[in-house]
């Protein structure tokens, strides 16, 4: 039991470090909260709706991203698109993310 | 949609107080919207209330979502608690020095140092040293609190105790065989205070009265006890003996360690020879005869006072042992580093 939550705890920290990445890289075309946790679902990510929300703001305060309110299907909803200052750090956060997993490849060998 | 709106305001409720919480009400209810109706469009029927509720209890609790929006989930951050750890280890000795000396002059200024009133002070003034270190620490918490809430993190970076550190100004390691100067001479003093009042003024040792104008004195120790004064004073001599030469050498030898062990060895012994020996006390009913007190409050003075004195013995017997342990470890490892 206390094993399995263990677990659960390392892999949760372990997401938590991807989600901005994975968040950052799927919003060069605008996307609202609960499009963009079904895209990240539909490609393998499972992100917590109490873990995206939260990071969204985040990472709007922190100018990586922008938001804008569009009034859909009768629905206000809130639209996140990444800023000029996100376009700018992307890429390097790519190349930590592409180099973390060239030397964890080496050291799982 | 009528408990998805309840659900948004109880989040709402919950949110802490930042801007934006209208905001948050807001894409929360779209959020949900969306989600319930994807699930009547897979169930292929219209939503309904069993609908919503299954959806609200997959997402969570209100306060469970709320905090999730919480910037700060704690009252002191860990940018800040290594300084609210160092004022609140300074604050809180100081208060309760301050107090305790306070009290101390108390008990020596406003009563004659035994009896009721003396121990109703040193009681009332313990219980203010407690009652103030817990408000002094819940004040500091609340300094705390509102620093952390609304100093820029600029200044609390200026607040941090641990960014300027030196390695070269760590500690030494410390030397195992160098002597601690300021618990010995703490020894000497006491042991040397022991012996003067054991042997120059062994009358203040007791209970002492007035009764209808008579002064009562009822010592505390026997006659037996008293038999025992020379070995106590043989012990107290070889602990100050032992202890000018450490300070005079400042370091441990193999010698002094075994001397120390020795020493130690002839404490216990007398500490259970005190606590196996019957009639040590000289409080009994009998000796109480002329005081104020009643033959019974006199028994039970005496079976509480007989009682005290025994745990008091067995105390100082645990303590003994502890200083015999740690000075046999000392002797050992002195050996074994040779």
């Amino acid at each position: 039991m206390a094993n399995t939550e263990s677990l659960e705890n390392v892999v949760l920290e372990l997401r938590r470090g991807v989600i901005v990445l994975a968040a950052l890289s799927q919003l060069s075309t605008e996307q609202y909260g609960y499009s963009l946790l079904k895209q990240l679902s539909d490609q393998g990510l499972e992100v917590d709706q109490g873990t995206l929300y939260p990071l969204l703001r985040r990472l709007e305060t922190q100018g990586l991203l922008e938001s804008v309110w569009k009034l859909e299907e009768a629905r206000p909803r809130r639209y996140y698109i990444i800023s000029a200052e996100g376009k700018k750090i992307l890429p390097k956060l790519k190349k930590e993310w592409a180099d973390i997993v060239s030397v964890m490849k080496k050291l799982l060998a | 949609m009528k408990l998805i709106n309840r659900y948004v305001n109880e989040v709402g409720k919950n949110l802490p107080l930042l801007k934006g919480r209208e905001d948050i009400e807001k894409e929360l209810r779209s959020t949900l919207e969306d989600m319930l109706e994807e699930r009547a469009q897979k169930a292929g029927r219209p939503a309904d209330e069993a609908m919503e509720i299954e959806l609200l209890k997959e997402y969570g609790s209100p306060q469970k979502v709320a905090m999730s929006y919480n910037p700060q989930p704690y009252l002191i951050g860990p940018r800040i608690f290594p300084t609210f750890l160092f004022v609140l280890k300074i604050v809180i000795p100081i208060v309760v020095i301050v107090l305790l000396v306070l009290t101390g002059i108390r008990a020596v200024t406003d009563s004659p140092f035994m009896g009721a009133d003396f121990v109703k002070i040193i009681g009332n003034g313990l219980a203010g040293i407690v009652s103030a270190a817990i408000t002094a620490a819940g004040y500091i918490v609340v300094i705390f609190a509102i620093l952390e809430r609304v100093l820029p993190d600029s200044e609390i970076d200026d607040l941090r105790t641990d960014t300027d550190w030196n390695p070269a100004e760590l500690a030494n390691e410390p030397d195992p065989d160098s002597v601690k100067r300021g618990d010995l001479i703490a020894e000497i003093a006491f042991t040397f205070v022991g012996l003067a009042i054991l042997n120059l003024y062994p009358e203040i040792l007791g209970m002492s009265f007035f009764s209808d104008g008579d002064f009562f004195f009822v010592p505390m120790f026997s006659d037996i006890f008293l038999k025992f004064i020379p070995w106590i004073n043989a012990v107290f001599l070889a602990e100050i003996v032992l202890d000018i030469f450490l300070l005079r050498n400042a370091v441990w030898t193999t010698t002094t360690r075994a001397a120390k062990v020795i020493i130690e060895g002839a404490s216990l012994a007398l500490a259970i020879v005190f606590v196996r020996t019957t009639d040590l006390i000289g409080f009994t009913a009998e000796s109480f005869a002329n005081s104020p007190f009643t033959p019974e409050q006199a028994e039970k003075f005496v079976n509480i006072a007989n009682i005290s004195i025994t745990i008091g013995m067995i105390v100082v017997v645990i303590i003994i042992s502890i200083e015999l342990i740690k000075a046999v470890i000392g002797l050992v490892r002195s050996l074994n580093r040779k």
